[in-house]
């Protein structure tokens, strides 16, 4: 279990005493087999975070705890082995250029003899799936290659938890897919805690549990991503939502002024976005009979996130204006949140 | 050979005195590169890790060191050459012929070399050392196993340069009665006007640069991934 509590981390720009807090009283706990997504933009301060789990940056104030142990107060040599138990890799993989890849795996491996070495090495190569790659060195081998290496010196010391700095922002998006299946394969066969951060939604949508949005070094909402996904709170995080879903695109065709969104008199545009929403039930169809108005469809995005439903359409009412209220009111009574974009007025 | 009494007249009259010349100027190169190879090393190694965002940050070593290091290279050899004659005459028990040139040519050349080891373990990518860092080395494993390994090219390099500048060095120490072939050509090529004796040690000290240069960009190369 990973328990931040209270994590200040202050930088100082130039010589000058204004302190930026790139972490500003964080706290947070990670429980064991978790994949735990940490979000937010650039800068926002992800990653010192995360580099305050193993103490690559240590936190001006605050407590470190992994499994009990107040990591901030180990002695040097402590600290050293505990690292061994906390594996960790890069946007930027971090391999050693001189070595192979055999030798990149076997330099965290020591106190074990040639042929242990040898040994433990090709079970890790065959873990990430590069054995044949042994001989190679980093230079010679693609983005998704180099990552598997590093994953794999990662491991080398079987450690309890995994944190992913940016790991596959990098990568293509194919290859991205496959790193992220062999994280989510490595946390089910192994049980290993995976702390993943990240800018992209996408990597936190497709193997997160839980997750939290961090803004300007503070944490503004967390929770199970299917909560963060289906009502986000701040707006941070709903931009970031807004970046996944195609109902995004509505505001980029209301800026350019496409014909698509061009309201008549009485017409009503509105978001609706399903929470907790059966989207088996035929809502756009049932409303339209039932108070006799109609429902245009301009834009639909419905997605699976951790294993539930999430998205919405964007829609033009076109009616009487009680009888809209009364169907907004209906689709309110459903769990779904209307948020109207456009207004031609009643 | 005959042709050649003719065309180095004054270099085949004296060549005994002239081969000691080169095992001189090769003394002091040796005896000077081998100590300067190690101060240099390690006060690259101190200005690397304690510079400000080093794995061992020390305002106050990493200052000291940075200024007088600039002290030393900012002095023109030549005036070092006088000046440390006393410390050598302690230190080595003479100021003359090549025991007596060993600390000027150290003293001269090593915060050379301390830069030229401290740009090369600049190179070394930050992430290669935060991820040993994260794999649970010491500071210490960083610097043998991270910092030196991978930049092992780039000092090879350094290596190559500090050798080459420090032969410049030690042709100059034969003015202070150094030997080697520096004074060899000064004495007889400028002094007496002995030509060819001037134009076969150039050529000599030109076949040198070339040999330690071309070995030392095959070793930089073998060792490039």
């Amino acid at each position: 279990m990973i328990e931040l509590e209270h994590i200040v981390k202050k930088f100082h720009a130039d010589k000058k005493d204004t302190a930026i807090h790139a972490v500003n009283d964080v706290s947070l706990t990670i429980n064991d087999g978790d994949i735990y997504g940490i979000i937010g933009f650039s800068g926002a301060g992800k990653s010192t975070l995360v580099r305050c789990i193993n103490l690559l940056e240590r936190p001006d104030s605050g407590s470190v705890k992994i499994d009990g142990v107040e990591m901030t107060k180990l002695k040097p040599r402590e600290l050293y082995k505990a690292r061994t138990k906390i594996g960790m890799i890069f946007q930027q993989f971090n391999l050693m250029p001189s070595r192979t890849v055999f030798q990149n795996v076997a330099y965290p491996l020591k106190n074990m003899t040639k042929d242990e070495i040898k040994k433990r090495v090709r079970d890790l190569l065959a873990l990430v799936e590069i054995a044949e790659k042994e001989d190679a060195y980093p230079s010679e081998l693609s983005g998704g290659q180099k990552q598997r290496v590093a994953i794999a010196r990662a491991l080398a010391n079987d450690p309890t938890i995994l944190l992913c700095d940016e790991a596959t922002s990098a990568l293509d998006p194919q290859t991205t897919g496959s790193i992220l299946q062999l994280l989510k394969d490595l946390n089910k066969q192994l049980g290993l805690t995976i702390v993943v951060i990240t800018h992209e939604m996408e990597v936190v949508k497709n193997i997160c549990l839980k997750a939290a949005v961090m803004d300007a070094g503070k944490i503004i909402e967390r929770g199970d991503v299917f909560t963060i996904f289906s009502d986000p709170q701040h707006p941070v995080t709903r931009n970031f939502v807004r970046t996944t879903s195609n109902l995004s695109k509505i505001e980029t065709l209301i800026k350019d002024d496409s014909p698509m969104v061009q309201l008549k008199p009485g017409e009503l545009m509105a978001r609706l976005v399903y929470i907790h929403a059966d989207v088996s039930e035929p809502l756009i169809s049932f409303a339209s009979r039932e108070f006799d108005i109609e429902i245009n469809i301009i834009l639909a995005d419905v997605e699976i996130v951790a294993g539930a439903m999430v998205g919405g359409t964007v829609v033009i009412f076109n009616g009487p204006r009680e009888r809209i209220n009364r169907a907004i009111d209906y689709y309110k009574s459903k769990d779904i949140r209307v948020e109207v974009i456009k207004d031609a007025g009643a | 050979m005959p042709e050649l009494k003719i065309l180095l007249p004054n270099l085949m009259k004296r060549l005994p005195e002239f081969w000691r010349a080169c095992g001189d100027t090769l003394l002091m190169e040796a005896w000077s590169g081998a100590i300067i190879f190690i101060f240099g090393l390690i006060f690259g190694i101190i200005l690397t890790v304690t510079k400000p965002g080093g794995i061992m940050e020390n305002r106050p070593v990493y200052q000291v060191l940075d200024k007088i290091i600039n002290l030393f290279r900012s002095i023109p050899f030549i005036i070092l050459l006088t000046a440390l004659m006393p410390l050598s005459r302690w230190i080595m028990g003479t100021a003359i012929y090549v025991r007596g040139v060993i600390v000027p040519l150290v003293f001269g050349a090593t915060p050379f070399f301390s830069r030229q080891v401290e740009s090369a373990l600049a190179q070394t990518d930050k992430g290669l050392v935060e991820a040993a860092l994260s794999m649970g080395s010491s500071p210490f494993e960083v610097i043998f196993r991270v910092y030196l390994r991978e930049s092992l090219a780039p000092i090879i390099r350094a290596i190559t340069i500090t050798i080459i500048s420090l032969l410049g060095l030690t042709a100059m120490a034969g003015a202070v009665g150094a030997g080697g072939l520096g004074d060899f050509a000064i004495r007889y090529g400028h002094d007496r006007n002995m030509i060819d004796i001037t134009w076969v040690v150039v050529a000599v000290l030109v076949l040198g640069v070339s040999v330690v240069q071309w070995i030392g960009e095959m070793l930089a190369r073998k060792n490039t991934h």
